[in-house]
């Protein structure tokens, strides 16, 4: 591997790897998060006992330090349950849990990271960072197959794609002569952007400041997903506590200046060009036929002209092969120069010039219309290669050039921004507590040793992101319970020490999707365009629920989904009661309720049974004597049975995760 | 300030965003809110302690209204120089106003005759004739007057006035946001962004005027509010029993079954705040019947009840957006909003509430002076009017002046910054300190702007 391409001699003697060894000083510090990986001795602990991995010595080095203790192994239906949910979003079934053996977890594990439903699940963590949306306002281009995009995230990472193509592809795959047309489906991270509305009618130099709101947009998406650092406050000045100039934010916006959004073919370009060439002939007659049918007064021969037009247009679409051939939203190479009309009139022009790339001139405190000098494309200054300077981005716009210089000089960062995603995902706090902020803005980690080891191990595991689960949920960290005691609580608030498991509420998404998997309507099916959540009949994972980034479901919007108009990098958990009204009175769980209801009448004759096998559906096991006898009170008084599913469904315990 | 997401010591802050809006539901809330004499979340005492924000969508021209500028039927069609400001489209020369000013109350306060009721409560209104903005065009002005900035990626401020200080109704959303339709660019002119989402605008479209048409689930047709009652009371024994048996520490747990309880309470509370049929015959008269009174009835109804921010969005799209036609579609529109804000201001004044509730007219920008398709006026940003009323504000005053046309503020400049700082300075809140550190660094609602301008505060 490049990356790993020097070996240093360490404090012992033995040589030690490390990754991003050059790095280069410039105005402000770098942080801690920019230094090289090293290899990290492990810890020597007095439990030694206690840990399964590596992971455990640094943990449990740091509470014996503090004077604490791990707490215990969680039971064995809890840490089913748990292991279930992280990775797949789904609950256990009862009789798996029965099955399960805590001590071949290992197996269990990989039984559950080769389940699809793994790839939904994180493919959905990784769709909040990629600020996803399936539709967007009306007036913007087609996102009609955003879910292309979507599906792409969920196959990379149930084929464990390694994280640095995984980041290449969707920032260049167009670009990568490796990659078949149809892996353009991974620009939708570029290709889906919020874009702005552009009043043409207005002066170039108010466009102007639109257009460098949108390659805003993009860096800060780049910036924040792949780095963890805010390269968007560059825009007007030096970063004030990174090492980050505004000369390199005009260098990578140069890459953004460079790009167009577009609709991209999955089939190859020479097949791909007649089809454009007809969709745009198509498009111009179309536009005719709506010309034609707002003149006034309407031409007598209104009908007869309109049908000529569609004759042709059916005439292009018959002559011209797959003419209905899927197309991803992705972005082409096409340099963007915002200038006056070309005769002088009132307005803007958006003037591309295809397949071509530009250099950027530095805007003067962020202002477009007071300009400094140019400013070539190239990386950050901060990270710059072995020869001693950043990358110069050559290849076209740039796009394959950033690629690569995110997961080559970079790569320290890099690997620990996505460990330390992957981390927080399982353990519920990141070692860094500012997932997105890597910079001194952010907060130092609490076990900079451990995560340096395990993003320098991530590495040498061909960014694995299996490699990385395997090795979390192995650990005796992850597999405590978290029934923590009092003094856990006290001595070790908030849980940044690990000496307890926190717990945790399950997104809105798992929520739903185990409702369904409780009530036995689940469609597990994978993939494709996205349906309705107002239907009461959609029983599809919620993933696949439609996503509109400018009117969002209301249960997704009241239930702490992120607004996908940004990179979002942690969603709160907030308890509100608009989201109890939901719980209460919509016809979602209404629904549900009475699904799960007719479960447990078709499936037991009696009510005490049905109770039983209630909790077994929900909990994946019997209830307590005080749980059964609160039931068949409450089904004695002649309530129906799915008002009682209704408060199971909506109770805590389903909602929170031990 | 803490970051939400990380910080375990539980401060207020922390406290007030991960409560789901239940202040006093826990202890230290209540201890907090009985020793301080300041309201939570105050930096100093607000003379307001909520606002009602009647949004003229798509943007109305001051001087039909409150800025008389005889200049423009002395000049009309010519275009003298400072006429020929750029704005969204071509114009032409100026256009005169067709309507009679008079003076108005004891401070004599010019207003015109679209507004013979509103022109009544002229003492309480204090004309803002300076306002400007950045952008000629909807979108960015719609985002800067609602969220501060001109790009869809930060809280609005009502989110901003629900995250700083809560709600005064544990039983109801603390940020309503009503519309019969949906303006321009919907959502995102009330989302919480980086906040927490339950700061969201609870958006209402009252077009229909059923409570359970406008929020999501309020009833459950299925099910008897005493049987709900039981359920409700098996749900919190076993959410109970839950708890108990995880150690009975946990706060979120806690906080989800009084969320519940809330819920069920709201379903009451709301019925009754959004059931404007429940007023009596008189009031719905003098408030008329169009759904811009039935807008400002409700906006009345919530703010009684403690909402702390209620938006009335006149209409769907942008009514105010008079292209063409100018005159005659703000005749119109004029005679509707007349009548009910006057009835508004009249009925805050009797029930006591106009002195802590402040109430802002204006759009999100102006129109030209000039013409556009002979008849129709452009956006204007360089300056435009609103109004504030109550909730300490200066009545009777007009603040700033534009040029001879009203095209362009001219005299003590408001950028929307400003008024935005205004508004939360009401509210008791410092807008420098009112903050949200997300993305490495500490946002605001007025960026690195804003000045409050004293001269028009009580």
């Amino acid at each position: 591997m490049k990356a790993i391409s020097q070996l240093r001699k360490g404090i012992t003697g033995s040589l030690f790897f490390v990754v991003g060894a050059g790095l280069l000083s410039i105005g402000a510090e770098a942080p801690w998060s920019f230094t090289p990986l090293t290899e990290q001795a492990v810890p020597v602990v007095k439990n030694s006992a206690w840990p399964n991995t590596e992971i455990d010595a640094f943990i449990l080095a740091k509470l014996e330090s503090n004077q604490l203790q791990p707490s215990p192994k969680a039971g064995k239906r809890e840490l089913l349950r748990r292991l279930h949910f992280t990775l797949t979003g789904l609950p256990p079934t009862a009789e798996e849990v029965a099955a399960f053996d805590p001590d071949k977890i290992t197996e269990t594990i990989e039984k559950l990271l080769t389940s699809p439903h793994y790839g939904e699940r994180w493919g959905r963590h990784w769709l909040d960072l990629a600020r996803y949306t399936d539709t967007t306002a009306s007036w913007l281009d087609s996102t009609s197959s955003a879910f292309l995009y979507r599906d792409w995230v969920v196959d990379a990472l149930n084929q464990d794609m390694p994280y640095d193509d995984f980041i290449k592809r969707q920032l260049a795959t167009d670009l990568m002569p490796e990659t078949p047309p149809i892996d353009n489906a991974a620009i939708g991270f570029l290709g889906l952007s919020p874009t702005y509305w552009k009043e043409l009618q207005l002066p170039p130099e108010i466009i102007k400041t639109t257009v460098a709101d949108e390659w805003e947009e993009r860096i800060d998406a780049v910036g924040r997903t792949f780095l963890g650092i805010t390269l968007a406050c560059a825009r007007c000045h030096d970063h004030k506590t990174d090492p980050i100039t505004a000369e390199d934010y005009y260098a990578i916006a140069g890459v953004f200046a460079s790009v167009k959004l577009a609709s991209r073919p999955t089939i190859p370009e020479a097949e791909w060009r007649p089809i454009a060439k007809a969709r745009e002939a198509v498009g111009k007659l179309e536009e005719q036929q709506k010309a034609l049918k707002k003149k006034k007064p309407a031409p007598e021969d209104l009908d007869k002209q309109l049908a000529a037009l569609t004759e042709k247009v059916d005439g292009i679409k018959m002559a011209t092969p797959h003419y209905n051939v899927a197309t991803v939203n992705g972005v082409e190479e096409a340099a963007l120069f915002v200038t006056g009309k070309d005769d002088g009139k009132h307005g803007t022009k958006l003037d591309y010039h295809d397949g071509e790339a530009r250099d950027l001139a530095m805007h003067k405190r962020g202002d477009p219309n007071n300009v400094g000098d140019i400013v070539p494309r190239r990386f950050l200054s901060a990270f710059p290669t072995e020869a001693g300077k950043p990358r110069p981005f050559t290849n076209g716009s740039g796009r394959l050039d950033l690629a690569h210089s995110l997961v080559d000089e970079a790569a320290p960062l890099t690997a620990r921004v996505i460990v330390n995603r992957v981390w927080r995902h399982h353990l519920g706090r990141g070692i860094v507590g500012t997932p997105s902020e890597f910079g001194r803005a952010g907060e130092e980690p609490t076990h900079p040793e451990l995560l340096n080891d395990l993003a320098l191990r991530f590495i040498k595991n061909g960014w694995s992101l299996k490699w990385l689960h395997r090795e979390i949920l192995s650990s005796a960290t992850w597999q405590q319970t978290s029934l923590a005691t009092e003094a856990a609580l006290r001595s070790d608030p908030g849980g940044k020490l690990y000496s307890h498991m926190p717990r945790r509420r399950l997104d809105v998404e798992v929520w739903r999707d185990a409702m369904l998997a409780a009530t036995g309507e689940l469609d597990p099916s994978i993939g494709g365009a996205p349906g309705d959540l107002e239907s009461t009949s959609f029983v599809r994972r919620t993933i696949y629920g439609k996503v509109h980034r400018r009117d969002i479901n209301k249960m997704l919007r009241l239930h702490d989904f992120p607004d996908p108009t940004a990179h979002s990098p942690a969603r709160p958990e907030t308890s509100t009661p608009l989201q109890q009204l939901f719980s209460l009175n919509s016809p979602f769980v209404i629904e549900r309720s009475k699904a799960l209801a007719n479960r447990l009448t078709t499936a037991e004759p009696k009510t005490e049974s049905r109770v039983d096998l209630a909790y077994r559906l929900l909990f994946q096991r019997e209830p307590t004597a005080t749980e059964r006898s609160l039931g068949l009170e409450f089904l004695a008084s002649g309530e129906p049975l799915e008002r009682y599913t209704q408060v199971l469904l909506t109770g805590n315990e389903f909602l929170y995760l031990d | 300030m803490s970051h939400p997401f990380t910080q375990p010591l539980v401060d207020r802050r922390t406290a007030l965003s991960t409560l789901g809006g239940g202040l006093g539901s826990l202890g230290f809330a209540s201890a907090l809110q009985a020793a301080g004499e300041l309201p939570a979340g105050c930096h100093f005492p607000g003379k307001a302690k909520r606002v009602i924000h009647l949004f003229m969508n798509g943007g109305p021209f001051g001087p039909d209204f409150f800025d008389p500028k005889p200049a423009l039927t002395k000049y009309a069609g010519q275009r003298p120089e400072g006429a020929d400001l750029r704005t969204e489209r071509p114009t032409g020369g100026l256009m005169g106003v067709p309507y009679q000013y008079s003076h108005h109350g004891q401070s004599g306060l010019p207003i015109s005759e679209l507004l013979p009721l509103t022109a009544k409560h002229a003492d309480d209104l204090c004309v803002l004739r300076s306002c400007y903005t950045d952008n000629p065009n909807h979108g960015p002005a719609l985002l800067l007057m609602n969220n501060g900035t001109m790009t869809p990626k930060v809280p609005s401020m009502g989110a901003w006035m629900s995250y700083g200080l809560g709600t005064e109704n544990r039983n109801l959303p603390s940020y309503m946001v009503l519309c019969p339709g949906k303006p321009v660019r919907f959502s995102i002119l009330w989302n919480s962004a980086f906040l927490p989402s339950k700061h969201q605008g609870v958006y209402i479209n009252h077009s229909k005027i059923d409570p359970d048409h406008m929020i999501p689930w309020l009833r459950n047709e299925s099910i008897a509010p005493d049987d709900q009652r039981r359920q409700l009371d098996l749900a919190k024994r076993l959410n109970q029993n839950h708890l108990q048996s995880r150690g009975g520490l946990d706060q979120a747990l806690e906080g989800r079954i009084e969320a519940m309880e809330t819920a069920y309470r709201m379903q009451f509370e709301a019925t009754d705040a959004f059931d404007i049929q429940r007023e009596p015959e008189s009031i719905r008269e003098a408030y008329g019947s169009s759904h811009f009174s039935n807008g400002c009835l409700l906006a009345r109804r919530l703010s009684e009840r403690g909402v702390r921010f209620i938006q009335v969005y006149y209409g769907n799209g942008q009514p105010w957006d008079t292209h063409s036609g100018h005159d005659e579609k703000t005749r119109k529109l004029a005679a509707d909003i007349d009548r009910s804000i006057a009835a508004l201001l009249e009925d805050l004044k009797q029930r006591g509430l106009l002195e802590d509730t402040l109430v802002v007219w204006g759009g999100e920008f102006g129109r030209t002076p000039v013409t556009e398709n002979s008849n129709g006026r452009d956006h204007n940003p360089h300056g435009f009017t609103m109004w504030m009323a109550g909730g300490g504000i200066r009545g009777g005053y007009a603040y700033g002046a534009t040029d001879e046309f009203g095209f362009k503020a001219v005299e003590k400049p408001l950028h929307v910054h400003d008024f935005h700082a205004t508004v939360l300075h009401q509210l008791g809140v410092d807008h420098e300190r009112l903050t949200y550190r997300y993305a490495g660094r500490d946002f605001r609602l007025t960026d690195v702007y804003g000045n409050v301008p004293r001269e028009i505060l009580t």
